[in-house]
């Protein structure tokens, strides 16, 4: 069994890559220190914090591992080497990442050297089912591939709006993709899972929103496929991403952090809690983070369960919710919940189990239906007052024909239909949709989405684009269709598939 | 200045996969041969220093000096360490100051036990970050190879001559161990099989690069100059022995072309010796890799920086089992090294020492070399971790004793 103490002090520092700089000469350490070795005593206590999480490194020297120590194994081969920051004021050990290397090939070292590499946040290497999960952010990918070098820069906020809305967003979809009947369905690669997605979504949504995210007060993480039944996936987000104010002595941080379940629309079905946060009177929240993210799970084929494999993806999404800088401002919302148990997990399960057809009619658009035409009800609104519509999107066929029952044309919820590129994500579904809308939508655009979750129940919400998501659109380059139509997408065979998602 | 410790008496296993022997077994076989070859008998003892660095992983035992108490049925202060260099420095030190005047100095491991386990924790002992990193025992040797050749410019056609250089220095290892006794293989190989293995691992470095994991133990008796003359009249002085250290983690060090703390270490062993590089004619490196063979040489002061896969290269063409470096001749791991006399870790660095011994005192048989103008001094380097910590012991007979 691992110790749960020195994973913690790992993590701390590693998941963040945090380190010290001295503030006379300018002396740089990966790890915290309290003081500097060249200047000694007068810099005791005064050592600066700083953290490559968002740096761009160097690639300096490498090989090629092909005999990994036990717990990396599972990884196979991979490139390992020597990364610099800040023109070498520091170098660190690095696994590269996302790359597969088959045993029998040969690899040209300088191909790799002296490249530029970003840092990613990903599972460390295996352990017991029952040990804690260890992670790190000592694995890298190429900047000039699928994962853009993107600052994040904290930009103060300049207008206040009435309403409640989106302030920023995030998605994190893997550079791995398995194409079958037709569609195409990410897959993380080993050392990803439900919790490295919802990181890596909300550090995407910090660098798109310009939010400070020392300003972020409660963060929800929703997900179905937390590798633990007990231990959040946000405590791990609200540390890694430093959420809310730092209390430094106690490495803490002051924000609220919790998880959500319920199967599909466990993070939407929060978005309207983080918009009463902000709006709370005499306490309001500034800001508030909601992430949907699952490595989607089902049972291998021929198995009970079986049949969710043809359409399962990985990926999640983050949206921060706030009354400055808005870029979707929000209307109104309506849900509607049943007691229909058209797909569970047991407590201990594996694997998921679903109802056959009694997912459809009675369930999915039973529902789906019934928010969305509530909503456009009390809101006295036709679907041709709505620009765009996403709904949940378990397989490219249900969303279609939902909309077209809503009396939605293609040219609406075409736009927010990525089931065909990334597969059934679970909770990042609908808000993945969402995401893509938002990164194509121009200003006064009003765009509705109607979440789907199992169990069973749906949450819709209307948005009006501002002015300002066009400010803000620079800013990201790793948008939807960026991530669905890169050159750099590596697809995978069945087999390949199947253990990547198992994990290490 | 103080009178130097001697060696009176050296012993030590063979070399390789012990299956049936316990450590105990294997340090008290080692024990016995030092303490016959000294003529000394156990009661005479009055401390012990001994080394091993992962029995409480490999063999899960408890406290190793109530072993050796056990063995030895004594009651005399012994103490553990990492490595034979470690004990040894600190059996001088302890009989430098007069505290003791005979003392065992020992060092097993019994790696064959738990190999595929103990890769981890060799990992986590080189550095922590690395092995959260995915880094090996055996990625830090490329990478310092890669270090380097960009250092100094080694591309093209020169980088091929350094791999072959590299190749030549285990096939030399190799057939040096063909004779010596002890060694875990005792079998020439060729150029050919160590490209080869390259080639089939598609990897920097293959398998025949690489020293191999063994079980074995070493043993020597120091004593002071005086008790040392009641039991012989040609013993071996220690020296110098020094230790320089370096940061635990290699990717976060100034420099990375090879290691300062084995520079560091032998200008202070030279310097206590009061002897010159040119007085060593023997030498015992610790080629935990071919790399560590080529770059030690640099380090240690014998070849410039940046030029030993040449001067290697060059001496390879006709080489007639010594280095030919600036005019002087200076043979290099005669025991095999730890390539193929093998390396037990705990141990190993005894049995650099024991072959610099037998060397010194004309005891090493067929191996035994014999330098123009004779051979009057030795020179170990062992090493800990990777670099971290560097020991250079410098040795020599009777006639430079004081």
């Amino acid at each position: 069994m691992g110790s749960e103490p020195i994973e913690r002090r790992v993590s701390y520092v590693g998941d963040r890559l945090k380190g010290s700089r001295c503030p006379f000469c300018g002396k740089e350490y990966f790890r915290v220190r309290k003081y500097c070795g060249n200047c000694g005593r007068k810099s005791l206590g005064k050592m600066e914090d700083i953290d490559y999480f968002y740096e761009k490194g160097v690639l300096e020297t490498c090989t090629v591992v092909k005999e990994p120590t036990n717990r990396f194994t599972r990884l196979g081969s991979y490139i390992y080497g020597i990364v610099s920051f800040h023109n070498g004021k520091v170098r660190i050990p690095g696994r590269l990442t996302d790359i597969i290397l088959r045993n029998d090939e040969s690899i040209n070292l300088e191909d790799f050297e002296g490249r530029e590499v970003v840092p990613r946040f990903r599972r460390r290497y295996s352990v017991e089912k029952s040990d804690i999960i260890p992670t790190i952010s000592l694995a890298f990918t190429l900047a000039d591939e699928y994962y853009p070098y993107q600052e994040y820069k904290i930009i103060g906020p300049s207008k206040e709006y009435e309403a409640p809305g989106i302030v920023g967003y995030g998605v994190y979809v893997s550079r791995f993709r398995i194409k079958e009947g037709g569609i195409e369905r990410s897959v993380p690669f080993i050392d990803e899972d439900a919790i490295t997605a919802s990181v890596e979504s909300g550090k995407l949504a910090l660098i798109h929103s310009g939010v400070d995210h020392r300003l972020v007060d409660k963060i929800y993480v929703g997900s179905e496929s937390n590798p633990y039944a007990v231990n959040p996936i946000a405590s791990k987000v609200a540390q890694v991403l430093k959420l809310g104010e730092e209390e430094k002595a106690e490495g803490v941080q002051g924000v609220d952090a919790v998880d959500t379940e319920f199967a599909c629309k466990a993070a939407t079905s929060m978005f309207k809690d983080a918009m009463a946060l902000v709006c709370y009177p005499k306490n309001p929240m500034k800001y508030v983070m909601v992430i949907g993210a699952d490595n989607a799970q089902a049972a291998p084929r021929g198995e009970p369960g079986g049949e969710l494999d043809f359409f399962v993806g990985f990926g999640g999404a983050a949206f921060i919710f706030g009354k400055e800088d808005v870029i979707a401002e929000a209307e109104g919302w309506y849900s509607c919940t049943s007691d229909t148990p058209d797909f569970w997990r047991r407590d201990l399960e594996p694997y998921p189990q679903h109802g056959g057809r009694f997912t459809g009619e009675p369930a999915y658009f039973k529902h789906i239906i019934k928010a969305g035409r509530k909503l456009m009800e009390r809101m006295n609104l036709k679907p041709s007052d709505i620009d765009y519509f996403v709904c949940h999107q378990p397989n490219t066929a249900c969303p279609a024909r939902a909309a077209a029952i809503l009396g939605f044309k293609p040219e609406q919820y075409a736009p927010g239909l990525y089931a065909s590129k990334f597969g059934n994500t679970y909770s990042g579904s609908s808000p993945i949709g969402l995401a893509a809308i938002l990164d194509q939508a121009e200003p006064h655009k009003r765009v509705m989405i109607v979440s789907y979750g199992s169990g069973a129940g749906s949450d819709a919400y209307l948005f009006i684009t501002t002015s300002q998501i066009k400010d803000k659109r620079s800013r990201q380059k790793f948008t939807v269709r960026y991530q669905a139509e890169n050159k750099f997408l590596q697809y995978v065979d069945y087999a390949t598939y199947r253990k990547f998602k198992e994990g290490l | 200045m103080r009178e130097k410790p001697a060696i009176i008496g050296i012993g030590r296993t063979k070399f390789g996969e012990h299956y049936e022997l316990d450590p105990e077994d294997l340090i008290d076989e080692a024990g016995l041969m030092a303490l016959d070859s000294a003529g000394m008998e156990r009661k005479d003892l009055d401390a012990c220093y001994i080394s091993d660095y992962l029995l409480q992983v490999t063999n899960k035992i408890g406290l190793e000096e109530g072993f050796i108490s056990q063995l030895l049925e004594r009651n005399i202060p012994i103490e553990r360490m990492r490595s034979f260099s470690s004990a040894l420095l600190n059996a001088c030190n302890a009989i430098e100051s007069g505290r003791y005047d005979a003392v065992l100095v020992g060092g097993m491991e019994k790696m064959t036990d738990r190999w595929s386990k103990i890769r981890d924790n060799l990992m986590l002992l080189e550095d922590h970050w690395a092995y959260y990193a995915g880094g090996t025992p055996e990625t830090n040797h490329e990478l310092l190879l890669r270090e380097y050749m960009k250092s100094y410019g080694i591309r093209g056609e020169n980088q091929e001559k350094l791999m072959m250089t590299l190749a030549q220095i285990s096939v030399k290892n190799h057939r040096n161990a063909v004779k010596n006794e002890y060694a875990h293989f005792q079998r020439e190989i060729d150029v050919k099989r160590v490209l080869a293995a390259r080639a089939e691992e598609k990897r920097v470095l293959g398998l025949y690069d690489f020293a191999p994991i063994s079980d074995g133990a070493t043993a020597l008796i120091l004593a002071s100059p005086k008790r040392a003359k009641e039991y012989t009249d040609s013993p071996v002085y220690v020296l110098a022995t020094t230790l320089a250290t370096d940061y635990i983690s290699y990717s976060s060090r100034p420099y990375r072309a090879g290691f300062i703390a084995s520079k560091i270490s032998m200008e202070n062993a030279l310097k206590i010796a009061g002897i010159t590089l040119d007085d060593i004619k023997i030498l015992e490196v610790y080629d935990q890799s071919t790399v560590f063979e080529m770059i030690s040489l640099e380090d240690l002061g014998f070849i410039e920086k940046g030029k030993s896969w040449m001067k290697l290269h060059k001496n390879f063409e006709d080489f007639k089992g010594f280095y030919h470096l600036d005019g002087k001749e200076v043979y290099v791991n005669t025991d095999g090294g730890l390539k193929a006399d093998g390396n037990p870790l705990g141990a190993t660095g005894g049995a650099q020492v024991f072959e610099v011994v037998k060397q010194l005192k004309g005891e090493a048989g067929q191996r035994q070399i014999k330098p123009d103008g004779g051979l009057l001094f030795g020179c170990v380097q062992e090493i800990e971790g990777f670099g971290t910590k560097v020991y250079v012991n410098i040795l020599g007979g009777e006639k430079c004793g004081k």
